[in-house]
């Protein structure tokens, strides 16, 4: 006998002739997310099992935490021929309940001395015997279920912990979130992961204008990101000269465009660079002035890969909730400024014209700016 | 790396540091203990609150080892006014949160703000008519830890006793303690609270001092060390710490020279340099501290590339400056936005050497001349 973690997937059960790739992946995240817990994770009989950590609690939140984990039960393993010991442990489970429950068995294991049926009878019965009339039956709305599945060993559990579900990180590809430190783009970037896409973050630095601590709040925001993703890799650009060059040679309501439209660049270069196919960003719809529909397409315009707004049609409350769900809110919500702030103007353009940024950015020795940039840029895997 | 923020918090000096050694490896007894060693420690301890009360001028008060400034102040507010269930607390504007939160938190007390002149100095003819005989408790800062204003103490101390008596007067030392001279005799002050981690001593230790007469409360209760005002076993590493780094302590008129060479080293530089706080030239500056702002460089900008070069200053408050928002003291003292949004706070010590400074003026140069073109519009 021995406690284990019974882990289920979610949409992956959708797939056809390619599913065994996709379980792979997901047995090997949970496998990163359990290894420095000391956990064993294997795959059999269309469950993922972990045993061995000896912290459970922080197993069972790391695992629900994997994309592509549907829920997580901590469960004991019994062995098959001692069905006495069965039905005792199914009591002492049972025994610090109250309410209506019922059994509900699986047997994946046809040879079982007993079917399904017979098991919730006679698993029923010992627990309705051995817990001081303190439970009783209801098979329509229970309180409670104990599910006993018959498969290699027999598996015993009452929780069923809800998981985050989604797809296994890796089998979406690969994209670039330009990540600010504000509460949109961590949600922006979790979204994506969650639909299995390994993400780079890249993150904009305007020192002196925006210091360590601003810096360390985007590394904090990627390291929450992490725990979902298994791992990330930030790339920080210095953005400062940038800034400058466009702040001292672009007309002032075109400013904070031109800047996004030099980060929407670099991204690019350093997705190219990573493999990456596509950029996230955490923009919403008319959300400040670089957001309107017309500054979306004008900084859209100076890429060739898809650009993903998975919060584009989100109120700003919504993202919040969101925020609050995944843990980022509150690092979110520390005072220090971002770099997207830095030079903003008192009226910035919201119908931008095109030929008028266009001017502006030949001022520019654009080239040489951002190559810069992207040969300077600090990369950290958290 | 060149430390300007002696304001927030300083190094350790080296007598501190050897000190506090021996009392961890050798004289590490619980001063409550009954055999001869811990006797040992005790009359130490008791030898560093004599020459503390003599510091003080308060030869007949009582010293109280606490964990710092702030539960100084606290058990000065709260432990001064537990006995009362109304009347009103006169606050300075410009008070440390450590003092103005525990005002705040006194029960049943009114807490009324003492108004801040424009030079960052008490509003006293304000004052004069928020005192009657309902006050129970006035805080003023030596020293406001911001703008370096060296509050009237003798003028609130004379007001104190002709409106309200009654009143307990407590004075937040923390900023000011040895870099101003603090007589709580000539200025009738009945607490006065002082911390060890900005004057070379260890962080974690710190004093109340209280005059022989002056009822109070603990907050802390337990095993009734400190005469009862503060249960808990001494820190003694941190007072004797404390203690070395006061004995060690090099006086303030070096402090004083050298920060009026920034000044007038920034100010000769051509940069537009707003003072906020008392001129830093008159003896009502500390010696220690020269707030200015450069305009139009905003302060956590010049911070940071002054970072970049190896200098550390402060732009306000450290217990605060998290919270990024206009600091409360330049705004009581009606400073302009724009302008306080500048401010940066150089704090010196006595280790600040002539050298130091006149990197000081050259890299504010240099950063000045490279930031104020890029600034938001």
């Amino acid at each position: 006998m021995r406690n284990l973690l019974l882990v289920r997937y979610g949409e992956i059960y959708l797939k056809g002739l390619n599913r065994p790739y996709f379980l792979r992946t997901l047995v090997s995240r949970v496998r990163q997310a359990v290894a420095d817990l000391g956990g064993k994770v294997w795959l059999h009989d269309a469950r993922i099992f972990v045993s061995g950590c000896e912290d459970m609690d922080e197993c069972v939140r790391r695992v629900c935490r994997v994309f592509g984990v549907h829920s997580v039960c901590p469960a004991i393993e019994m062995e098959k021929d001692d069905f006495d010991a069965v039905l005792e442990q199914a009591a002492r489970m049972m025994s610090g309940l109250e309410g209506t429950f019922k059994v509900e068995a699986r047997r994946s294991d046809k040879h079982f001395f007993l079917d399904s049926p017979s098991i919730n009878a006679k698993v029923g019965e010992y627990v309705l015997d051995h817990t001081d009339g303190r439970l009783r039956v209801d098979v329509k709305k229970p309180d409670h279920v104990l599910s006993v599945e018959v498969r290699d060993h027999v598996y015993m559990y009452v929780r069923v912990i809800m998981a985050v579900g989604g797809m296994p990180v890796g089998t979406g590809g690969k994209a670039a979130l330009l990540l600010s430190g504000g509460i949109d783009s961590p949600v922006a970037g979790y979204m994506i992961a969650k639909r299995g896409v390994e993400l780079i973050a890249v993150h904009y630095y305007s020192f002196p204008y925006t210091g360590p601590q601003a810096r360390q709040k985007v590394l904090d925001l990627a390291s929450i990101l992490s725990g979902y993703c298994c791992g990330i890799k930030v790339f920080v650009v210095p953005f400062t000269e940038i800034q400058m060059e466009i702040h001292a040679k672009c007309p002032d309501e075109y400013t904070t465009l031109i800047m996004r439209r030099y980060m929407m660049r670099i991204a690019e270069r350093i997705a190219r660079k990573e493999g990456a196919q596509a950029l996230v960003t955490g923009e919403s719809i008319g959300q400040v002035a670089s957001q309107t529909l017309e500054a979306l397409t004008v900084t859209d315009s100076v890429v060739d890969m898809p650009v993903f707004r998975p919060l584009i049609g989100f109120d700003k409350i919504d993202i919040i909730h969101e925020a609050e769900k995944i843990g980022t809110y509150e690092t979110s919500c520390l005072p220090y400024e971002d770099c997207c702030t830095v030079f903003t103007p008192r009226h910035p353009a919201t119908k931008p014209k095109m030929e008028k940024i266009l001017e502006g950015e030949e001022k520019l020795d654009s080239e040489r700016l951002m190559e810069a940039a992207v040969n300077a840029a600090e990369v950290l895997t958290l | 790396m060149i430390y300007l923020d002696n304001s927030a918090t300083t190094r350790v000096c080296e007598d501190a540091v050897r000190k506090m050694e021996t009392c961890m490896r050798e004289a590490y007894f619980n001063p409550s203990a009954l055999y001869g060693p811990s006797l040992e420690v005790r009359n130490e301890i008791n030898r560093l609150r004599e020459d503390l009360l003599r510091l003080v001028h308060c030869p007949e008060g009582r010293v109280v080892f606490v964990s710092g400034g702030t539960e100084a102040d606290n058990l000065a507010v709260l432990g001064g006014t537990a006995s009362f269930r109304d009347g009103k607390i006169l606050c300075f504007g410009g008070e440390h949160p450590a003092v103005k939160e525990a005002c705040k938190a006194a029960r049943g007390l009114q807490c009324e703000w003492i108004p801040l002149l424009r030079d960052g100095m008490a509003d006293l003819k304000a004052l004069e008519g928020m005192m009657d005989p309902s006050v129970r408790l006035i805080a003023v800062m030596q020293v406001n830890n911001e703008t370096g204003a060296i509050q009237p103490l003798e003028e609130i101390g004379r007001l104190r006793d002709r409106l309200c008596p009654g009143a307990l007067f407590h004075v937040d030392g923390v900023q000011g303690f040895l870099r101003v001279g603090m007589d709580m005799k000539a200025c009738g002050a009945d607490s006065y609270a002082l911390s060890s981690h900005k004057i070379h001593g260890p962080k974690g230790c710190g004093a109340l001092i209280v005059r022989k007469e002056t009822r109070l409360a603990p907050v802390q209760v337990g095993g009734g060390q400190e005469g009862a005002l503060r249960s808990g076993t001494e820190n003694v590493p941190g007072i004797l710490g404390m203690g070395a780094a006061i004995r060690a302590w090099k006086g303030a008129e070096g402090i004083r020279l050298n920060k009026e060479s920034l000044y007038l080293g920034l100010k000769e530089s051509g940069l537009d340099v707003r003072v906020n706080g008392p001129d830093p030239l008159s003896p009502l500056s500390a010696p220690h501290i020269l707030n200015v702002s450069l305009m139009p460089v905003r302060s956590e900008t010049m911070l940071h590339a002054l970072e970049g070069e190896g200098i550390l200053i402060g732009i306000g408050s450290a217990c605060a400056s998290s919270k990024q928002r206009i600091s409360d003291t330049l705004k009581a003292m009606g400073i302009p936005r724009p302008q306080a949004e500048c401010a940066l706070r150089f704090s010196l010590s006595p280790e600040t050497t002539r050298e130091e400074i006149c990197q000081t003026v050259a890299a504010v140069e240099r950063q000045y001349a490279f930031l104020s073109p890029f600034q938001r519009r």
